[in-house]
């Protein structure tokens, strides 16, 4: 069987590429959205590889618990953004300077 | 042998197509490949025996969660020339961080060390039972020992549901409802009229 | 049998949850016009839940006894504490709510349900013994924060408030995560109780690197600097009633996970989180007190306030002691009746029309029109600035003697130091307000319920609050103790 480190590696990675992609698309919030999930996507690897390589349940339950939350999560960040884009016209967030930042 | 060859499979498509997400001009490609990394990470999953998590991350991120984000990218009309503006300035900074902070983790982690990690040692109270399949575990697992938290999951679920429709729902004045209990309540007698115009008159309502 | 008892322990998260769920089906069916109605019985509850948690805080309730669900949920008395202190905030900020948004016809029946649910999750986040129950707990607070901020979703500022929370939020939500799953891993269980045992003695380097994710991950929810952008946008652009929500309720909430955190979970590494609480704690109070200096917007200046006092705070956690997590939960009660003082005196500037006042130099000479609102205004800057006639004082004077006591003699002179520096633009908006030319601009009427919720905190932070430091200090240390209980 493939070692821990390999998947611990990969989840490394992707969580990285997620918070590049944030730093990268700093206008664009669909992908900013996209990102994060990225980033829980990693989490998710780490918790089940985690939870097999223990033999140990919890961290299955766990990426159960984090997938609900992100579905939930993605829908109130894309009704947010409905409602942001249906007073703008833009999704662009460096656009937003209503408020001094 | 071919466990190792399909992780390094799945391994490296999803980290591509996780560049992808993050690299591509068009919103919709990247959503696209969003599913794609989910896909491959499902099947890093299933190669550790967790099929249940898996099947649950290609049924909710490929059946809910990307079709959202394809429903809103698509419902908005965004000038995405626009949102790619600070894109080419801020790539060789961003990329130089991402390294650094990979290799940090990566070394930190010790992970290529010799003799490979150090996991701790769990306590055995979620252990799967032996012989059971993972869907049944993990079944017996959530609905006795984390039946408090899969309830608050609920709660989650119904707090998303509340927010989304309280913030996007919109009382519309130009359309018209459907009130059932008009509907029910109509007879006969007062929906058809019998009239017998002359040759040539018409009917006045 | 231990499943009733476990039932009988979360009565509060039960009794908001059911409540919850009624006052659903009561907006369905009533409609926005019910909302007021529905406030009043959403405050009903929060009141019961806290007549349902106080037990635990009169007993000194701590050890085994206070576990539900398998160790899952820890119901002591320092939840009890932290629980009453945010019931106390999400009541004020509902009762707050209907004036203000009635006026911009934006009231919507669902605000007290959403509040009612977020205050259920800040509950499960400080009862919390496992990460798992945090996570739960957190989430179901944010969600419904995320909601809140953007809840005047005809506001361009409002709507820009929620994006950038959610954003912010949601990043930093991955990185606890992280954190989370790598001390999972190293640790080889999610149970604080588990994660202590296992990390005693030597730290492996992916534990040491999930400890520093999930404290920049409670750093952004505690809006401690350097994580502390998102602050003064939010505060500015959520609606008023929200950010007397935000800047009480959850601060509280985020705080005690914190401590619970760092205490109960990685408490046998002390050495490896004390300077980073350090470092945050000092950065954060210099951040507050800079940044303050130039704003013109009031609810941004309290922002910044916001980001000062929580330093102060965490200087209570740097100490690592009981005394100091009992000065911690001290200013943590003064604070809660500040900030709260502080925003419903923010409600409470109107123009002639009803139009919030939010600007510094709109306030000018408030004194000469409305003497009595003036007077709170100018108790509370006094107050979050730390002159001692008012009872914030006490707080930061218990957090630094906590510091001293531990041996920490610089970290108390640079706070104390920092503190005057920050005192100046407290005293900024008692100048404005006394000594200059009247600007006649703030003076329309406030509702009754702002003016008698004003009054009440501006008792409780007057001279006379020194009445209960004896009663609130034997609160305090009784949820210090059960924090630190071993056995």
């Amino acid at each position: 069987m493939i070692g821990i480190e390999h998947y611990v590696v990969v989840s490394a990675i992707l969580f990285v590429l997620g918070v590049l992609g944030i730093f990268l698309n700093r206008k664009n919030v669909i992908v900013i959205l996209m990102a994060i999930e990225l980033i829980l996507l990693a989490v998710n690897i780490n918790l089940v590889a985690f939870s097999a390589f223990l033999g140990d349940l919890t961290g299955q339950i766990f990426a159960m618990f984090v997938l609900t939350v992100a579905a939930g999560e993605a829908a109130i960040g894309l009704a947010i953004l409905v409602i942001y884009f249906r007073g703008r016209g833009t999704i662009a967030v460096e656009d937003a300077n209503r408020m001094k930042g | 042998m071919i466990q190792t060859l399909a992780f390094y499979i799945f391994a490296s498509l999803v980290i591509a197509s996780a560049v992808m997400v993050i690299m591509s001009r068009n919103p919709v490609h990247s959503v696209l490949w969003l599913i794609v990394a989910f896909f491959n990470a499902a099947g890093l999953m299933v190669l550790v025996g967790a099929e249940f998590i898996a099947m649950l991350l290609v049924i909710v991120y490929v059946g809910a969660v990307a079709v959202l984000f394809l429903f809103v990218v698509m419902m908005l009309d965004i000038d995405f020339a626009e949102l790619r503006a600070g894109f080419v300035k801020n790539f060789p900074l961003g990329l130089a961080i991402a390294l650094v902070l990979l290799a940090e983790m990566v070394m930190g982690l010790g992970a290529y060390k010799a003799g490979g990690m150090q996991l701790g040692t769990p306590d055995g109270t979620a252990a799967a039972a032996v012989g059971a399949s993972n869907i049944k575990a993990i079944g017996a697992l959530l609905y006795s020992k984390y039946l408090f938290l899969f309830e608050s999951a609920g709660i989650i679920l119904l707090v998303a549901m509340i927010g989304a429709i309280v913030l996007t729902h919109r009382q519309r004045g130009d359309t018209r409802g459907q009130v059932i209990s008009r509907q029910v309540a109509r007879r006969p007698e007062e929906a058809t009229v019998n009239t017998q115009p002359e040759v040539g008159k018409g009917v006045q309502l | 049998m231990e499943f009733q008892a476990s039932l009988a322990l979360v009565a509060p998260e039960l009794v908001l949850s059911l409540s919850g769920l009624a006052l659903l089906l009561a907006a369905a069916w009533g409609g926005d016009k019910a909302s007021r109605l529905i406030s009043i019985l959403a405050v009903a509850a929060l009141v019961g839940a806290g007549f349902l948690a106080a037990p635990a805080l009169c007993n000194g309730a701590s050890g085994p006894d206070t576990l539900a669900f398998g160790g899952q949920v820890k119901v002591d008395a320092f939840a009890a504490f932290a629980k009453l202190l945010i019931y106390l905030a999400a009541a004020a900020s509902l009762i707050v709510a209907p004036a203000f948004f009635e006026r911009v016809k934006a009231m919507r029946a669902e605000y007290p349900v959403l509040v009612l649910f977020a205050a259920m999750g800040m509950g499960i986040m400080v009862s919390a013994a496992d990460l798992v129950t945090l996570y739960i707990g957190l989430e179901l607070n944010s969600l419904a924060a995320y909601v809140l901020a953007a809840f005047l979703r005809t506001d361009e500022r409002s709507a820009e408030a929620g994006l950038k929370y959610f954003v912010l939020g949601a990043l930093a939500s991955g990185f606890l995560l992280y954190g989370m799953s790598l001390t999972y891993g190293f640790a080889g269980t999610t149970s604080f109780a588990g994660i202590h045992a296992a990390l005693a003695g030597d730290m492996s380097k992916g534990a040491l690197f999930g400890l520093v994710f999930v404290l920049s991950g409670l750093a952004f929810k505690i809006s401690a600097a350097p994580f502390h952008m998102w602050t003064p946008d939010v505060y500015e652009g959520a609606p008023t009633p929200v950010t007397t929500f935000f800047a009480s309720a959850p601060k509280v909430a985020a705080m005690a996970l914190t401590m619970r955190v760092v205490v109960d979970a990685f408490g046998a590494q002390v050495q490896a989180w004390q300077q980073i609480v350090m470092i945050v704690a000092l950065v954060s109070i210099v951040v507050g007190a800079l940044g303050a200096i130039g704003q013109d917007n009031i609810k941004r200046l309290m922002a910044y306030s916001s980001i000062n006092n929580v330093g102060f705070i965490l200087i209570g956690l740097a100490a690592a002691t009981q005394q100091g997590a009992s000065a911690m939960l001290v200013y943590l009660a003064i604070y809660v009746a500040m900030t709260i003082g502080g925003f419903v005196a923010i409600l409470m500037l109107k123009d002639a029309n009803g139009e919030p006042v939010e600007q510094i130099a709109q306030i000018a000479g408030l004194s000469s029109h409305r003497k009595v609102l003036a007077v709170c205004l100018a108790m509370i800057m006094f107050s979050l600035a730390g002159i001692p006639p008012l009872f914030g004082f006490w707080g930061k004077f218990l957090v630094f003697q906590a510091a001293v006591q531990a041996g920490m003699v610089p970290l108390a002179a640079i706070g104390i130091a920092a503190s005057v520096i920050g005192a100046f633009y407290y005293l900024k908006v008692v100048k404005v307000m006394y000594f200059d030319e009247p600007a006649n601009v703030a003076v329309g009427k406030s509702d009754w319920a702002h003016q008698a919720l004003l009054a009440i905190c501006a008792i409780f932070i007057s001279p006379l609050g020194y009445l209960l430091t004896g009663w609130l200090g034997g609160m305090a240390d009784k949820a210090a103790a059960a924090l630190y209980f071993v056995g």
